[in-house]
């Protein structure tokens, strides 16, 4: 910028910046971190001494360990498995839930104050919560990762979905009902049709968060891969976890670009 | 006097929250059959004067009877009884535009069948039936399997009178069913209205701003003043001077469809 354009007549000037509350700011976050990393011993001269070590496990984790792969197919399988079967019924579940949490839709407020904070209490404890609170309740296995992700898609659709549904336009279900139409009718004819294809999108978001969240829960018991790395990782046999990261990756890479590929279709 | 079509409005009022009059204290006889046109300017209490008689504004004191039955001012099953025998159409058309033309119309009949009927798209042949004649009032059966939302405003509009339709109504209210429309369509529209009633009888109110339309449709015509009953006369003996009375102001080209159109 040119002295010229700077003092042309009408044009207004660059309001000066702030410098007091820039320094402020900048001190807060540089004493937040020093505090932070004091606390938790974090140093880059130890990080710099421990690199050895780092590399001697990369060496030895490399090249992947290929033989193990047939013995990997069927836990992979199970992973996408429990996606599959959490996706789906937490997917269900999660329509009243969101219809009953949006504003606009729920029959009265009691309703929507008992949906809405059983909603956030379900978003607040992680999936891994959930993973072990039913690996305790049904067995370490698929079916308590299964349930584990039910609970976690409800959690991510009825949210997401509901702020859809709150964002509609309310006149076409103000028609169903001048039709006579009852609540569910005005839902059915009125309000869902508009947020439909949000909901397949949502879905589709959810699934793909699942299948990546499927290989964690298997750490704490709950199937799928995650329990075969837990179990070569406890045993030291990195070029086997090489392998097992390497095909949970490639896994979700897939999911990922075809639900993105269909999502972006949609809404 | 019981009979289905007539509407009687005595002493309706309504006040919005906001404070705002709709309706202050309208006294106000429709006999079955009739056609009538509501005119008055935007905020006159027009939309208010149809949507008292389904429900949709319930009123604050007064009263409404259809067909000698009051209308019900809480939301429940004896309200949808009545609005299953009113048929509704808007200025906004207000079709599910994602769902199909057939769809839309069968929404008419919700009232008629039981709930998992149409829950499950299980719709009796009988409802089926009223559905396609109804599209085939208006002229627009072929479109019947289409997206509603990929049809021109003058045939969704199409729709939401066959939908109007399909309830086998003994009233029509019409809030402003031609307002988003061109002049071609507003013609054809307003005649398959006068058609309708002709044909079948139907006690029908429409609301509309243009003078030209509710002198040349309207068998009876109703003025609205802020929320007063101003005029009530039929439509031959409307004169200019009414028409000043009614919008406080003597009428323009802008409140002429086939003025405004040359324009």
């Amino acid at each position: 910028m040119n002295e010229a354009s700077r003092a042309a007549p009408g044009r207004p000037l660059r309001p000066a910046r702030n410098w007091t509350l820039i320094i402020a700011a900048v001190g807060a976050v540089s004493l937040m971190t020093w505090w932070s990393a004091r606390g938790i011993g974090f140093s880059l001269v130890e990080l710099a001494c421990n690199l050895p070590g780092g590399r001697r496990l990369l060496v030895e984790s490399w090249p992947p360990d290929w033989s193990f792969f047939p013995r990997l197919l069927g836990p992979l399988l199970e992973t996408l498995q429990i996606a599959v079967v959490g996706t789906v019924i937490g997917g269900i579940l999660a329509i009243p839930i969101a219809v009953l949490a949006a504003r606009n839709l729920t029959p009265g407020f009691l309703v929507w104050f008992v949906d809405r904070n059983f909603m956030n209490i379900l978003r607040t404890l992680p999936d891994l919560f959930w993973a072990m609170l039913f690996a305790a309740a049904v067995g370490f296995g698929p079916i308590a990762g299964a349930l584990a992700l039910t609970v976690f898609t409800i959690a991510v659709i009825s949210k997401l979905w509901s702020e859809s549904l709150e964002a509609i336009d309310m006149a076409v279900p103000e028609a169903v009902r001048a039709a006579g139409g009852s609540w569910l009718a005005m839902l059915q004819f009125g309000a869902i049709p508009q947020a439909l294809p949000h909901y397949v999108s949502y879905a589709l978001y959810a699934f793909e968060l699942n299948v990546r969240a499927s290989m964690i829960l298997g750490l704490v018991g709950a199937g799928g891969i995650g329990m075969v790395l837990e179990t070569q990782r406890s045993t030291f046999e990195y070029p086997r976890v090489t392998l097992i990261v390497l095909s949970v990756l490639v896994l979700v890479l897939i999911i990922e670009k075809i639900s993105e590929s269909i999502r972006r279709r949609l809404v | 006097m019981t009979d289905k079509a007539a509407i009687r409005f005595q002493g309706a009022r309504v006040v919005y929250p906001n404070g705002a009059v709709g309706l202050a204290g309208v006294d106000l006889d429709i006999k079955p059959g009739e056609f009538v046109v509501v005119v008055g300017s935007s905020g006159a209490g027009k939309s208010t004067l149809l949507r008292s008689v389904n429900g949709l504004t319930p009123l604050t004191s007064g009263s409404i009877t259809v067909g000698g039955q009051p209308v019900p001012k809480k939301e429940g099953r004896e309200l949808r009884r009545l609005r299953a025998g009113v048929g509704m159409i808007f200025q906004d058309f207000r079709i599910t535009r994602r769902l199909s033309v057939m769809t839309n119309v069968l929404v008419g009949r919700v009232a008629h069948v039981p709930g998992w009927r149409a829950m499950l798209n299980l719709w009796p042949a009988a409802d089926r039936e009223i559905a396609f004649r109804a599209l085939e009032r208006v002229s627009i059966a072929d479109k019947a399997w289409v997206r509603a939302g990929d049809l021109s405003g003058g045939q969704q509009q199409r729709v939401g009178i066959a939908r109007a339709l399909a309830q086998e109504p003994a009233i029509i209210l019409a809030d402003e069913p031609v307002a988003s429309l061109d002049p071609v369509t507003t013609h054809q529209i307003m005649r398959d209205l006068v058609r309708i009633n002709q044909e079948l009888g139907i006690t029908t109110l429409v609301n509309l701003h243009f003078l030209d339309l509710a002198r040349r449709y309207g068998q009876r015509i109703i003025g609205l003043k802020a929320g007063e009953l101003v005029y009530d006369g039929t439509a031959d003996s409307v004169t200019q001077a009414d028409f000043k009375n009614i919008y406080g102001r003597d009428p323009d080209a802008g409140d002429l469809l086939d003025e405004s159109e040359a324009s």
